[in-house]
């Protein structure tokens, strides 16, 4: 349904990524949102961008509609570059020919460390338990850039994370060397359904770079569990265009599962 | 090597040599006729207690039907290797198959999360990438590999994976042990009687699965001739002395698809996605699993000739299937 602004929490989230992705550049897609994300983005910005699927589909160009929780059916995998399996898929980022990789979160900290495995109680006895990595550890570790797409939410950016699934900067400044991740690599951008931040050199904490037009940053602060760092210039990220929306309507999720 | 960290969860590991030792006495390299029922198959393959994994998900080529078929079977205390899984983990503990689960990918829908939450099924995480490599290391005959990722994680302290120092570079990495399952099942486009066999499309680890597995269970849309495979060789996906048994089972992968043959059915995964409740799990299992004899009777009577037809057609990209 759209909101008073005429567009979802989602359809936001996912038009401020795609915007994101570079053009011939390569991208670990992951399950649900980031594979939308990738669609849009390869129909307005980036139409020779390489997306890479955990499940082998090297470089396809997917056809459109999407096919919710499809991996590796006929639509996703189309006219690839290559049809190879998992163990070669991540071959690819191990090895650094990755640019950009994507997942979702259902948690996200101060240095972009990502839960998707639980929420409260303990491991054995969790409160929700939720699907766990997939294939998120192996992007969020071996991708040069990690973007992380998720809903703008006090109780999904939070202070301590109730389980770590992926890694971001773990705990600061060149933690992810020492833990043995491949150097260079972590987490990129943070887009959520009102802000983009990126991770300051310093600190490897979060920081506000961009806020929806129309909030205050003090408004996409209040809706977060830490205090991010502000950049001192922060950009306005411009809602989803009327062409993005058509896109994302009309061509890529029609039936509004992913985009609601 | 130093070991700096190890993982907390348990793994089910064997040494290379027994699994080579298991291969030389009961993986035959005779080319013999391996054409069976889905029931004879799982029956002779599948014992109580035994390690399951299977390629690929839910809804792309996963052998929905012999899943079906091992549920039928009432099998006990399994551990599979959840990966990709949307509905299996949760039929498979709906039904009381499965006592633990390696997680890659947990599964989907709030059936398997409660059942997690409950305590009725034991879980260990890994990642997709870290399950499929411990396969690759079963498949080579290793008793581990080495990969640069779970590092610094909870997944890492869940698994039964270890960091070490790295003897080459003095960096932290970690280590994965070998998978061997007791029994990898696969569905693929075409097989002939012997068992080999060919997949059309991507893959999780078909070939590093059937050669790391004591038994091999291969359900096909369709049988082929051994001359066939010959004639285009670079089109093998599995050699035939990897495995135990070969069903031919067409629209094997049902309610998912089969890429080139038959699209997945939205409005079956819909409502096997919308099961929650325990009565509403059991109301499935009785109409389309134990209510059945076989997946014949459950093509014919529980899903309908006309809508098989319905997503066959629907399978419009035939591009590189062939």
């Amino acid at each position: 349904m759209d909101n008073v602004a005429g567009f979802t929490d989602t359809e936001l989230m996912i038009c401020a990524a795609a915007r994101v992705l570079e053009d011939r550049k390569t991208v670990f897609v992951g399950w649900g949102i980031p594979q939308v994300v990738a669609l849009l983005a390869e129909k307005l910005y980036a139409p020779n961008l390489v997306q890479v699927f955990e499940f082998g589909a090297i470089g396809p160009q997917s056809l459109t509609p999407f096919v919710r929780g499809t991996m590796g059916g006929p639509s996703n995998i189309y006219r690839s570059l290559q049809w190879t399996n998992m163990n070669w898929a991540f071959s690819y980022a191990a090895t650094g020919y990755l640019d950009y990789g994507m997942i979702g979160a259902i948690q996200v900290d101060a240095y972009g460390n990502v839960n998707s495995t639980l929420l409260g109680g303990t491991y054995d006895r969790p409160g929700r338990r939720f699907p766990g990595s997939g294939g998120g550890n192996e992007v969020a570790s071996l991708c040069w850039k990690t973007i992380v797409v998720l809903k703008h939410e006090p109780r999904r950016f939070v202070q301590r994370l109730d389980f770590m699934t992926s890694p971001g900067y773990l705990t600061g400044p060149r933690a992810r060397e020492r833990a043995g991740l491949p150097r260079g690599t972590g987490p990129y951008r943070v887009v959520t359904s009102q802000a983009v931040f990126g991770f300051d050199e310093e600190t490897k904490q979060m920081l506000l770079l961009g806020v929806l037009r129309g909030l205050t940053k003090d408004q996409v602060i209040r809706g977060m569990s830490f205090e991010p760092m502000v950049a001192e210039k922060v950009e306005i990220v411009e809602p989803p265009t009327q062409e993005e929306l058509r896109v994302l309507r009309e061509e890529i999720d029609p039936a509004r599962t992913i985009i609601g | 090597m130093r070991v700096l960290a190890s993982g907390a969860g348990l793994c089910r590991w064997i040494h290379p040599d027994d699994f080579r030792e298991w291969v030389r006495v009961h993986k035959s390299r005779e080319p013999v006729e391996k054409l069976v029922t889905e029931h004879e198959a799982v029956s002779r393959c599948v014992a109580d207690g035994d390690y399951v994994a299977y390629d690929f998900s839910s809804l792309t080529r996963g052998p929905q039907a012999l899943v079906r078929e091992i549920i039928r079977q009432h099998k006990r205390n399994l551990w599979i290797c959840a990966e990709f899984t949307l509905h299996d983990s949760s039929l498979l503990v709906g039904a009381g198959c499965v006592d633990r689960i390696d997680v890659g990918f947990l599964g989907y829908g709030n059936y398997i999360g409660r059942a997690v939450v409950e305590g009725r099924v034991q879980v260990f995480e890994w990642t997709n990438g870290a399950l499929a490599f411990r396969m690759l290391a079963g498949a080579r005959g290793v008793p581990f590999m080495p990969m640069r990722n779970l590092l610094g994680t909870d997944t890492f302290l869940q698994s039964g994976a270890k960091v070490v120092e790295d003897p080459f570079g003095g960096d932290a990495i970690c280590l994965v042990p070998a998978m061997n399952p007791d029994v990898f099942l696969v569905h693929v486009h075409q097989a002939d009687v012997y068992g080999n066999a060919r997949i059309f499309g991507t893959n999780l680890f078909a070939l590093e699965g059937a050669m790391a597995s004591k038994k091999v269970i291969v359900s096909a849309e369709e049988i082929i001739e051994p001359l066939e495979f010959r004639k285009e060789p670079a089109k093998t996906t599995i050699p035939y002395f990897l495995v135990s048994a070969v069903v031919h089972l067409p629209f094997g992968a049902y309610p998912g698809g089969v890429p080139g043959r038959y699209e997945l059915d939205v409005e079956h995964v819909q409502q096997l996605n919308g099961i929650e409740t325990e009565e509403h799990m059991q109301a499935y299992l009785d109409s389309c699993v134990y209510s059945v004899r076989n997946h014949a009777e459950f093509l014919g009577r529980r899903v309908g000739w006309k809508r098989l037809a319905g997503v066959a057609r629907r399978a419009s990209i035939k591009e590189g299937y062939g």
